[in-house]
């Protein structure tokens, strides 16, 4: 059974009294374990579908299937989520943001203190635990909101442009590093990016996404051996893949 | 070395203290006017039970109007401030409210509560609340929307939602309307005492001032004054255990 389930997916917003279609007949599927990336134009509802998935809002037609049921509303359980800003609580340590979400479940203080603390050391920053955000990189913030989003010990993680926002090197750091996670985990990662460099290099699928209204218009199945080295990254079949995907959508775009 | 500083500074308070006594002793300036040191330590000996009583009684309508101004204001502050409808509907008419004198309002206070403490502390409240619910307003509307999604995603209840993260986002605000709305409650309190009352530091400043008694005036003064920079002490000591914060908050941009 496929972890993700999305078949006929549509989604209307009312944009006072016209109607904008931000997504059209998107259908996939993600098997559990897997890495997949949706790449698009901006603007092509990427953002919408990850919503939707999150169960952050409902779909106007078509149906998602998560672990086999229909989702409605979020399951922290199910779904951990890393966005684009790391969203990290100014207040509270490196730690106590881990520890948020759980503490909220009201998991008891020792037990999330040992997951949590495993969790950051997971992400490279045990030597961090105490500090505050303001003290920490972009970098190692979203490594933060990463290890918060695994906290609820979720099989599925949901993340959006989650390295946008930082320098190119650090972005390639991060990548590198997440796949390490991602292994060592062993969760299924749905990622959107907009840059094709970083999804190729990071998926075993790529989903290619048309501009509005949105539509899955190619599956694409990455190949290359893991683990994966940067060098990958200027070879032949790997400039091959890129340019396929970025004339798929420049086509879409006319 | 400090001592010789605190020395130094003590001389000076006695040089001060004895050309004040001097100017009002040797008539340059009126006993009605301006009373000299003695006169306002003879009103502290002589009526000094008085004065703490009615010190006493200041402090707990203060204490009491800050407790349910600062109460309402946060709470329909978050309310009104989570709500685009509500605050699109009722902030105009919160600003415009803080914007009359309130004092026009104390006689119909009078006329409902009496004059004894209820109604100081009723227009204490009066005073102090809409400060605090405006900045507590604006404190929630300007959290960003990513807060709202992510407490989603993460399964909060609203409450834990308005407690745990919109509530702490909105505090540098809320604080602030706080200075500007506590420093209203002792104002109000002490000037409705004036007007009409049967107790409290306002009343007897006001009594004396009948009497001509001006160093019972000054003393009355002094206790006002030691009231206002004890509630300014309070709310400076919770912003400092937020300083880091807000300093924190620069860096994130």
């Amino acid at each position: 059974m496929p972890i993700i389930e999305v078949s006929k997916l549509a989604k209307d917003f009312n944009a006072g009294r016209a109607v904008l279609r931000a997504l059209a007949d998107v259908s996939f599927s993600v098997e559990e374990g897997q890495f997949v990336t949706l790449v698009g134009p901006s603007g092509c509802g990427k953002s919408t579908l990850l919503q939707i998935l999150a169960g952050l809002i409902a779909a106007t037609s078509g149906q998602v299937l998560i672990e086999g049921k229909r989702i409605s509303a979020p399951m922290p359980d199910k779904i951990g989520m890393v966005f684009q800003d790391p969203t990290l609580l100014p207040w509270k340590t490196a730690l106590a943001n881990v520890e948020f979400p759980l503490d909220l479940r009201g998991v008891d203080r020792t037990l999330r203190r040992s997951r949590c603390s495993a969790l950051l050391e997971l992400v490279g920053l045990s030597e961090f635990a105490d500090d505050y955000p303001h003290e920490l990189s972009g970098g190692m913030r979203q490594r933060v909101a990463i290890a918060r989003g695994l906290a609820q010990d979720p099989r599925l993680i949901l993340m959006d442009e989650p390295f946008a926002a930082l320098d190119e090197q650090t972005r390639t750091r991060m990548g590198h590093d997440l796949l390490d996670i991602w292994q060592k985990t062993g969760k299924t990662v749905f990622f959107i990016t907009h840059s094709l460099t970083e999804a190729i290099y990071l998926s075993d699928v790529v989903l290619v996404m048309s501009p509005r209204p949105g539509r899955i218009i190619e599956t694409i199945a990455i190949d290359f051996p893991r683990p994966r080295e940067l060098d990958m990254i200027g070879s032949e079949a790997f400039g091959r893949i890129r340019n396929r995907i970025w004339h798929l959508i420049a086509e879409a775009q006319v | 070395m400090m001592r010789l500083h605190i020395v130094k500074a003590l001389v000076i308070v006695a040089v001060v203290l004895a050309m004040w006594e001097a100017i009002v002793r040797f008539g340059v300036a009126s006993q009605i006017i301006l009373a000299a040191p003695s006169d306002i330590a003879l009103a502290a000996v002589k009526d000094g039970g008085v004065f703490l009583r009615a010190f006493a009684t200041t402090m707990i309508e203060i204490g009491a109007a800050i407790l349910v101004a600062s109460t309402l204001g946060i709470v329909v502050g978050v309310v009104v401030g989570s709500s685009h409808m509500l605050a699109a509907a009722t902030a105009p008419f919160l600003s415009s409210i803080f914007a009359i004198p309130l004092i026009v309002l104390y006689p119909l206070l009078m006329a409902w509560l009496g004059i004894g403490p209820l109604s100081k502390i009723v227009f204490g409240v009066l005073s102090g609340f809409f400060p605090i619910a405006l900045n507590t307003i604006d404190g929630v509307r300007a959290i960003e929307q990513r807060y709202f999604v992510f407490a989603r995603s993460i399964g909060a209840t609203s409450l834990q939602t308005y407690a745990r993260i919109v509530f702490p986002l909105a505090l540098p605000a809320v604080v602030s309307g706080l200075r500007v709305g506590t420093g209203l409650v002792v104002i109000g309190v002490v000037v409705t005492e004036m007007l009409a009352s049967l107790g409290g530091i306002g009343f007897l400043i006001s009594y004396h001032r009948t009497l001509f008694d001006t160093g019972h005036v000054y003393f009355g003064m002094m206790l006002a004054l030691t009231m206002a920079v004890a509630v300014n002490i309070g709310i400076t000591w919770l912003d400092r255990r937020l300083a880091l914060w807000r300093m924190l908050e620069q860096a994130e941009g």
